[in-house]
């Protein structure tokens, strides 16, 4: 039994071949787990934009609430001693106007 | 050599059949557990990959914000993470029970909660809700407990941020956020949206490395209201303070925009809060403006004054004995305060004598009469955009008896609601047009006054029938009558006090000490801005005519409101109005 000798020009082009079959592998494993990996981190972004779109939206509400007229009026009233201006402390600059008008 | 190179190639031969059938089994093992897997067991397999690979999900829609009309949130859903446990068959009891304890502990339920609970898990119930809408830490201390038999799904949580404010025109929502009264209710298919449903792709650990839409959710839609946020407050507390310091069974406050119909407030007393919708009395929710019944009394001869004036059948200068302070009528007592001696009509109606209405409603006659109160629409619902109106109790003309005109003239035998009213005193506000009210707008107001669509309205009255009856009755209601506590600095007021007596229910007859005070009224008089009704209910602290007790209350929610808008005042609010007695000087 005679084994035949490849030539170096049939070797190098079969370990070209290998070669290029494996880096083909290599970049479709490494492209498909780069896009995993890209799905878990925007999934996580996405994660991360609603619950800060929900953080404002808490936000908003808490500034609502913490605004009430309630809550308004007691800081002025027991906080910073504001009263009620009486009616003939009210100037009505409109009205001032037109009488000096006619 | 040749005898060891044969040896040799025949054990090559030898090792490599066993090879090749080693081989052979172990493809063939392999092809047949293929075979098992992709083709027999397929469908098991397929559907076990999804479960573990891909999840669909509802995704719920986010209910519509409801706002006021300046852009305040008044209402607002927020997602909240909800407990659920889905015991595992064959897991005994007591462990069941152990983790129920366990989670009872972060989730702090109460004792009435865990029995509840455990329960349930012992009659044997595939799914049970631990705990709903929690707040998202506990709904992380949940997760770390590891169990999982746990399920933790998003759902919305309806928040009111101004609490009490405008509770009984918001309502409320259910646990499932669905509308449960008020404009959550009225307005619900609007509100609530469409589910979507998604897919989520996640790995062996059940990360998501992927979402998919598979049918995008329609949000609701936002809703805006014609309530203003300080107008309601002003109104809300000054409708407390009235009830409280009038130790009154309840209150209602109605204020409107005329020209437009939009409610600017509504609140009743007692009230709620909308965050604890399900744990509010059913009598603590009842908005009293629209779903109370009540015999008006005084408030309600606007209508005789309408019907007797647009039909020319009394002239304001024609004159009524009222001098005996009662008459009878087909065995009825109909009797004033005090005697009033001889009134002209507009005196019958600024010092609201009831035998003089009594009498001018015999002038008009029962068919008039009728007819007018059915234009002002009484004995049906005004429309406004709120679940649960009431429409009032009025009987057609043939169930009429003999005691109903005269009855009928003064707000008795008459059943109204606090809307209808208002939209009968918006007639006059209006120059005699009808103009629907209502709680929704198309879009928010910024201007520092109100600014409004001013729809087409219906004519009801004349506008000389309208503008005679404000200029000479409802006005001097206000300057020389039974209203001038409402009186305003600086503003005209046209309006109407009633103080109907109550059917006490042990005797069925009216109670001398049960009382509805009420006022109707608007300001300014000539180029109204705002019309009010205040009602309250059996004042028992000494006061208790509507011109005394709902008049006062009138008077300060307007003047703040007034204030509130930038109103100019008409004239110097120093000047002291000063107002002719010319009932002393002509019939005495």
């Amino acid at each position: 039994m005679v084994r035949r000798r490849y030539e170096k020009k049939e070797i190098a082009l079969a370990a070209a071949c290998i070669l290029l079959a494996v880096a083909f592998l290599t970049f479709y494993i490494w492209h498909q787990a780069a896009l995993i990996s890209l799905g878990y981190q925007t999934s996580r972004l996405e994660e991360k934009i609603g619950q800060l779109e929900e953080e404002i939206k808490g936000l908003e509400i808490r500034k609502t609430s913490l605004l009430s007229l309630e809550k308004v009026e007691r800081v002025a009233r027991e906080k910073l001693g504001l009263v009620e201006p009486r009616p003939e402390q009210i100037i009505y600059e409109d009205f001032r106007l037109t009488n000096e008008d006619e | 050599m040749n005898e060891s190179s044969s040896f040799f190639q025949k054990r090559i031969r030898k090792r490599t059949i066993i090879l090749s059938f080693f081989f052979f089994l172990w493809f063939s093992a392999l092809t047949l557990r293929l075979v098992e897997l992709q083709v027999i067991e397929h469908g098991r397999l397929r559907a076990a990959a999804f479960r573990q690979n891909q999840l669909k999900s509802k995704i719920i829609p986010e209910r519509g914000t409801i706002y006021d009309r300046r852009g305040i949130i008044l209402a607002r859903s927020f997602p909240a993470p909800s407990v659920s446990y889905i015991p595992s068959e064959e897991e005994p009891l007591p462990q069941k029970l152990a983790k129920i304890e366990e989670l009872s502990r972060v989730l702090e339920l109460s004792n009435a909660d865990l029995t509840r609970i455990k329960a349930r898990i012992e009659k044997g119930e595939t799914f049970v809700w631990i705990k709903r809408k929690i707040s998202p830490e506990k709904a992380e201390q949940v997760k770390r407990l590891g169990m999982s038999e746990i399920t933790i799904q998003e759902e919305n949580k309806r928040y009111y941020p101004l609490g009490r404010l405008a509770a009984h025109v918001l309502g409320g929502v259910n646990i499932d956020d669905e509308g449960a009264g008020g404009v959550e209710l009225e307005c619900d298919v609007r509100l609530k949206g469409v589910a979507g449903e998604g897919l989520f792709l996640r790995d062996a650990k059940k990360r998501h490395y992927h979402r998919e839409v598979l049918k995008p959710p329609t949000p609701g839609e936002d809703l805006i209201l014609t309530v203003d946020e300080t107008i309601q407050y002003i109104a809300q507390r000054e409708l407390e303070r009235a009830v409280e310091s009038h130790q009154a069974n309840w209150g209602t406050v109605i204020i409107s925009h005329p020209p437009s119909g939009e409610i600017l407030a509504m609140a009743s007393s007692p009230g709620y809060d909308p965050n604890d919708f399900s744990r509010a009395h059913p009598e603590e929710r009842r908005n009293r403006a629209i779903q109370y019944n009540f015999e008006p009394g005084s408030t309600f001869k606007i209508v005789t004054a309408a019907a007797a004036r647009e039909f020319g059948l009394v002239d304001f200068m024609d004159t009524f004995d009222c001098s005996n302070g009662s008459i009878r009528v087909a065995g009825w007592t109909i009797s004033d305060h005090k005697k009033m001696g001889v009134l002209s009509l507009s005196e019958v109606l600024i010092h609201s004598s009831n035998v003089g209405t009594a009498m001018v409603g015999q002038r008009i006659g029962p068919e008039i009469l009728y007819r007018t109160i059915k234009a002002f629409r009484f004995g049906e619902k005004t429309g406004v955009e709120l679940p649960g109106e009431e429409a009032g109790i009025f009987h057609p003309l043939p169930k009429w008896s003999g005691s109903s005109l005269a009855s009928q003239s003064i707000g008795y035998g008459i059943s109204v609601t606090a809307i209808q009213v208002l939209q009968a005193m918006n007639v006059f506000a209006n120059n005699g047009l009808l103009i629907p009210l209502r709680v929704t707008r198309e879009t928010f107001d910024f201007s520092p006054s109100l600014q409004a669509a001013r729809p087409a309205g219906e004519r009801i009255i004349s506008e000389k029938t309208a503008s005679d009856l404000v200029e000479k009755v409802f006005e001097k209601v206000v300057l020389d009558g039974t209203g001038q506590a409402a009186r305003l600095k600086g503003f005209t007021v046209a309006g109407k006090t009633g103080t109907a007596q109550k059917i006490d229910p042990v005797t069925g007859a009216y109670s001398a000490r049960k009382h509805l005070a009420s006022f109707v009224g608007f300001a300014p008089a000539r180029k109204p801005f705002l019309s009010m009704i205040v009602v309250i209910d059996e004042p028992k602290a000494g006061l208790h005519y509507g011109g005394q007790v709902a008049a006062p209350v009138f008077q300060e929610i307007a003047r703040r409101v007034l204030l509130y808008l930038g109103q100019t005042p008409q004239f110097d609010p120093a000047k002291k109005v000063i107002t002719a007695q010319l009932r002393e000087a002509s019939y005495r």
